[in-house]
């Protein structure tokens, strides 16, 4: 009888498909990010220099999130769901989500704005938009910032309980917004110490923040499945720039061991421990690029480059920052 | 962090028996509790005598650890808090108010960035009076380079009044300057222990009625961080980073606009860039570009990085004399 239930199997391949599909619908966001669709329990790297609209990316992806499918016969697209942002940066200005959130739903679609922002400026007070809905999803969006390393890892390890309450409510979390997970480099790498009272005790250094925020980020992957998005600032310039500049103060110094690298040739220096490098499962490089488009006649807006690197897509993308949100550009 | 010994008094479920069980995993304090994975903790209690003890206090350190973050908002509620608290303190200076929309935004980390003698300190001194007279408000004014001028104060305060009143003027100069609380810094480590002791002070609110804090402006920040920056260490970089999240967090907590200078160096190519480095770029939330005319009395003001507004956009104001 044991045997027999062994051979007979659990379900049918067409039912094993039926399940996996329907929970893990793959997220298509809004250009620049549309080129590679991302599941939950991905984590994307969005990296580039200050400034390079990073942290707009974050909130249109957040605004993607806390939209719903459809309401009151329109058609917004969102995914419906909780948006939780922790801004170790500090910055995150909420006039400016709001005012992207008021013009997403006066016009419906992302298109429709593009074509009235070219034809005459959005005035803040003529916008019309639904309340109860804008209500909803300013609810939605769930925003904690953080000092330090220790409040970050305090808000990590009570975030699950915080999600399970929002669960027992009835709502599921599809997005942790990370902005600049490199913010506290600086300080942790100075308080790295001398060894403490006892060999094994873990002192406070980047290496063991860091795995403690991979370790933690990864448990909660796998009890709720989300999308993890976090910004990461270049702090140490542009490499290509600076490698000339050694250059030419020592020409004595052989320079052969960079210039032999095989691996991945980045654009700027990696200062991330590996804990975080290997965690990563997309990565994409934004930089502002010279060129400025004129979209008006008093409005010049300077265009940004944004190019996959984690899948290596070979292509890059233009992009430019309006006020009706980011927009790409032909 | 506290040791796990200091807290047996507020949580007695934190007892002897607990603490000898941490410590057998090498935790002693609350910093290592959260380098810690507390579940394989908990397995590990499940193999002790007193399991059920050790799990409840496991659970009451992770409330405790609860407590040590800033309060989760969602955006009604982030939203409701700007609106009351986060208003806009008009600088005096019309060129640059229409270039913010209409000032210096409270909860902001303000940077103006200039060669030297292109106008940052006289900006800074209108601010301080402008926002000393008509937004009663208190200003507290960091001053690295001795260039705190209260004549240029009392020149712009006495501007706009009433020149035929004259006892009436002296005592409204005098409640206005009173405002105006000046601190000559010349370290880092100094300017940390002034932003402490404000803190301390403004949250024990020593400090009531219509004298609350409005505006703090840092002359200059790069004067202080420069000399540390540098060499092979990292301490130089983890204390600019630091006095950064400090004025941001007094700023943000306390709904205190903040405002700092910073000078320029030679970039690459000749053209100049703003002191400080990559890292420093991540700490303002608005940075201006000024510069002046030789000999001329107009400046140009140009965004360098705002959080709503295109890079770039510029305008040119005037600084009467």
């Amino acid at each position: 009888m044991e045997a027999k239930g062994w051979i007979s199997g659990d379900e049918s391949a067409k039912e094993m498909l039926g399940r996996v599909l329907s929970r893990a619908r793959p997220f298509l966001l809004l250009p620049p990010l549309h080129r590679v669709p991302l599941r939950p329990r991905n984590v994307l790297e969005i990296v580039g220099p200050s400034p390079s609209a990073k942290t707009h990316l974050l909130i249109q992806a957040a605004l993607t999130c806390v939209l719903p499918v459809d309401w009151n016969g329109v058609h917004y697209g969102g995914f419906d769901g909780f948006a939780i942002f922790i801004d170790l940066d500090c910055r995150f200005d909420i006039f400016r989500f709001s005012h992207l959130l008021k013009l997403r739903l006066a016009s419906g679609s992302v298109s429709e704005i593009d074509r009235e922002q070219n034809n005459n400026t959005i005035k803040r007070s003529s916008i019309a938009y639904d309340e109860e809905l804008y209500t909803l999803c300013m609810r939605r969006f769930s925003y904690v910032r953080c000092y330090d390393s220790f409040e970050f890892l305090a808000t990590l390890k009570t975030l699950h309980y915080r999600i399970q309450k929002e669960k027992a409510y009835g709502n599921c979390v599809h997005m942790l917004l990370i902005d600049s997970i490199g913010a506290f480099h600086w300080i942790d790498r100075a308080s790295t110490c001398l060894p403490l009272r006892g060999s094994n005790r873990k002192s406070h250094s980047v290496q063991t923040v860091l795995e403690t925020v991979v370790q933690e980020i990864r448990k909660l992957l796998l009890l709720h499945p989300m999308l993890a998005i976090a910004t990461k600032a270049t702090l140490f310039g542009n490499r290509a720039m600076n490698e000339a500049k050694w250059n030419l103060r020592k020409p004595d110094t052989s320079y052969s061991q960079i210039g032999g690298i095989t691996a991945l040739q980045l654009p700027y220096r990696e200062y991330m421990p590996s804990a975080w490098q290997t965690f990563v499962t997309h990565r994409i490089l934004l930089r502002p690029s010279d060129d400025h488009l004129a979209v008006s006649d008093d409005q010049n807006h300077s265009v940004y480059f944004s190019e996959w690197l984690l899948p290596s897509l070979s292509f890059l993308d233009k992009f430019i920052v309006k006020e009706a949100g980011v927009f790409l550009v032909a | 962090m506290a040791p796990l010994k200091s807290l047996e008094q507020e949580y007695p479920i934190l007892d002897s028996n607990f603490q000898s069980f941490c410590a057998s995993h090498d935790i002693f304090s609350v910093e290592d509790l959260l380098l810690h994975d507390l579940y394989v903790l908990a397995a590990f209690a499940e193999q002790e005598s007193s399991s059920e003890r050790l799990k409840q206090g496991i659970a009451q350190v992770l409330s405790i650890i609860d407590g040590q973050h800033q309060p989760w908002l969602n955006g009604i509620e982030l939203l409701e808090d700007a609106q009351r608290n986060k208003h806009v303190l008009s600088t005096g200076c019309e060129g640059i108010d229409l270039l913010l929309h209409g000032g210096l935004r409270v909860g902001q980390l303000t940077e103006l960035v200039g060669p030297s003698s292109s106008g940052k300190t006289q900006v800074c001194l209108l601010a301080a009076s402008n926002v000393a007279k008509k937004h009663i408000g208190s200003v507290v004014y960091l001053d690295t380079g001795n260039s705190f001028s209260p004549q240029r104060v009392t020149q712009f305060i006495c501007q706009h009044s009433d020149p035929a009143i004259d006892q009436a003027k002296h005592r409204t100069l005098q409640k206005v300057m009173n405002n105006i609380s000046c601190k000559s810094v010349f370290d880092i480590f100094t300017m940390f222990d002034v932003l402490h002791q404000l803190e301390f002070n403004l949250r024990s609110q020593m400090q009531g009625g219509d004298c609350k804090v409005q505006l703090l402006i840092v002359d200059s920040v790069s004067s202080m961080v420069t000399p540390i920056l540098g060499g092979s260490g990292s301490q130089g970089h983890a204390l600019m980073i630091s006095a950064g999240y400090l004025l941001k967090k007094l700023a943000h907590e306390h709904n205190i606009a903040v405002l700092v200078t910073n000078h320029t160096v030679g970039g690459d190519g000749g053209i100049s860039k703003p002191a400080l480095g990559e890292s420093w770029k991540s700490i303002p939330h608005v940075r201006l570009l000024l510069s002046c005319d030789h000999g001329g009395s107009i400046c140009n003001v140009s965004i360098l990085k705002h959080p709503s507004m295109a890079v770039g956009k510029a305008a040119r104001f005037m600084i009467h004399n």
